[in-house]
């Protein structure tokens, strides 16, 4: 029970999955260890956060720009 | 082998020298263009050309001293290893913030492009196959911009000259320091209005309204390509530029409008078959060669022949009708838009009567003008 991934962990392997790198120790553990819908559910999470990121940089661009 | 291999490596760098000495308008590069859109443009692509630069003088140049200093004949052993998260993590992170660093300049340059506000004059580009048409809007002036290279020259039979497939009849006059917006659509497929020297490529799409604009700072002839694959004549169909002071570009206006005007009464005089023969060749090169070929014989299971046709040998109001109103389904256009009824009497006439097609008989001007008329009224409505 004790080694089972915090939420920090968790989130950190999602965002390497982001970034496409991961390290084979944190791999091991993710895949030993985790259960899938952790895993999911924050990958939804950051991806819909991602997309928001996206959209307000856009905005403020635009209305950098006064359009 | 390896020497003629050689041989002719060196023979071709040396013409393509030779050729770059001889013609001054030979460039590799791109053109920094007369407005500043395209020079910013021009810039943004060497500030990416350089970073590209850097890239490949780091990373051939760490390779290939890695390839050197652990050759095998000084004894270099590989050290194997699966992963190392630390150096995947720079590789990676490195080129996102290039990429971001680029991004920023050209994303200024690009907001600036479509942004067509407050446009002193409106010019519509229409794509046809294989034309161009403009419409000056508030100027109550149209015409077609048609290639003008003789047929002679693109079949070999003639010497090439400078301006080979990149001249036209018309060109699209515009005046300098004035924000131009044109407005492009099609008639038919997609084509692409192509002006490096403006920074201008966009689609003309059928149906749909694409903006673009250019301030041009100097007077000049610019010239373009459709830029977007659309049939036979696809290169046969270029853009000619021509940007003048204000005050000529006003005097430009007033006399093309004026010979439109000249256009319109001449076609309520009487012209002789001779007359109309001789005008219909020119404009039957120029509007139906391409499909049809100069000697009327026209592309077997594409294009049909008019040489001994049943329509130019038939009926005289089968045959206007055609010519005015196109066939759909087929790639033969409606041309009541495209020439003025003087042009179209002469090129029916001329169909009548060139190739062995004998029929004696003159379509005249007024009464194709008179089958124009309704037509125009109703489409303006």
């Amino acid at each position: 029970m004790s080694d089972k991934p915090t939420f920090w962990q968790t989130l950190m392997s999602v965002l390497a999955s982001f970034l496409g790198v991961q390290s084979e120790r944190n791999r091991q553990r993710d895949f030993r260890t985790g259960r899938p819908l952790h895993y999911i559910l924050t990958g939804l999470l950051m991806a819909a956060l991602f997309v928001i990121v996206v959209i307000l940089l856009v905005r403020w661009a635009l209305s950098l720009a006064g359009a | 082998m390896g020497r003629t291999i050689i041989k002719t490596i060196v023979s071709g760098l040396a013409l393509a020298l030779y050729s770059g000495a001889v013609s001054a308008e030979w460039e590799v590069n791109l053109t920094p263009g007369v407005t500043d859109i395209s020079s910013s443009v021009f810039d943004l692509h060497m500030t990416i050309f350089w970073i590209c630069v850097a890239i490949a003088l780091v990373v051939f140049g760490v390779m290939f001293w890695s390839i050197f200093h652990h050759r095998k004949s000084r004894g270099a052993q590989a050290h194997h290893f699966h992963e190392n998260t630390l150096v995947e993590v720079i590789w990676t992170v490195i080129p996102i913030l290039i990429l971001v660093a680029m991004a920023v300049p050209a994303t200024a340059t690009l907001v600036e492009m479509y942004d067509t506000d407050e446009a002193e004059l409106d010019v519509q580009i229409t794509g046809y196959q294989w034309k161009w048409r403009y419409d000056y809007l508030d100027q109550d002036l149209n015409f077609f911009s048609n290639l003008s290279t003789p047929r002679e020259q693109i079949s070999n039979e003639a010497d090439k000259q400078e301006h080979y497939l990149l001249e036209v009849d018309r060109h699209l006059v515009l005046p300098v320091d004035t924000k131009i917006r044109f407005l492009l659509t099609s008639n038919d497929v997609i084509h692409s209005w192509w002006v490096p020297a403006l920074a201008v490529k966009k689609d003309a799409i059928p149906g749909f309204i694409n903006e673009a604009w250019a301030v041009i700072n100097e007077p000049g002839i610019y010239r373009g390509q459709c830029a977007e694959l659309c049939g036979k004549d696809h290169g046969f169909m270029p853009v000619v530029v021509e940007a003048v002071s204000k005050d000529e570009f006003q005097q430009w206006l007033a006399q093309a409008q004026a010979e439109k005007q000249a256009e319109a009464a001449a076609a309520e005089r009487t012209w002789t078959l001779d007359e109309l023969m001789q005008q219909g060749e020119q404009v039957y090169v120029r509007a139906c060669a391409a499909c049809h070929l100069p000697n009327g014989e026209g592309v077997p299971g594409a294009f049909p022949a008019l040489k001994g046709s049943p329509i130019a040998m038939g009926d005289v109001a089968a045959h206007i009708d055609i010519v005015l109103n196109g066939k759909s389904g087929t790639a033969m256009q409606a041309f009541r838009d495209q020439l003025s009824a003087t042009e179209l009497a002469a090129v029916i006439t001329y169909e009548r009567n060139a190739w062995g097609n004998s029929l004696g008989e003159a379509v005249s001007p007024a009464q194709i003008a008179r089958l124009l008329e309704p037509s125009t009224g109703e489409a303006e409505q």
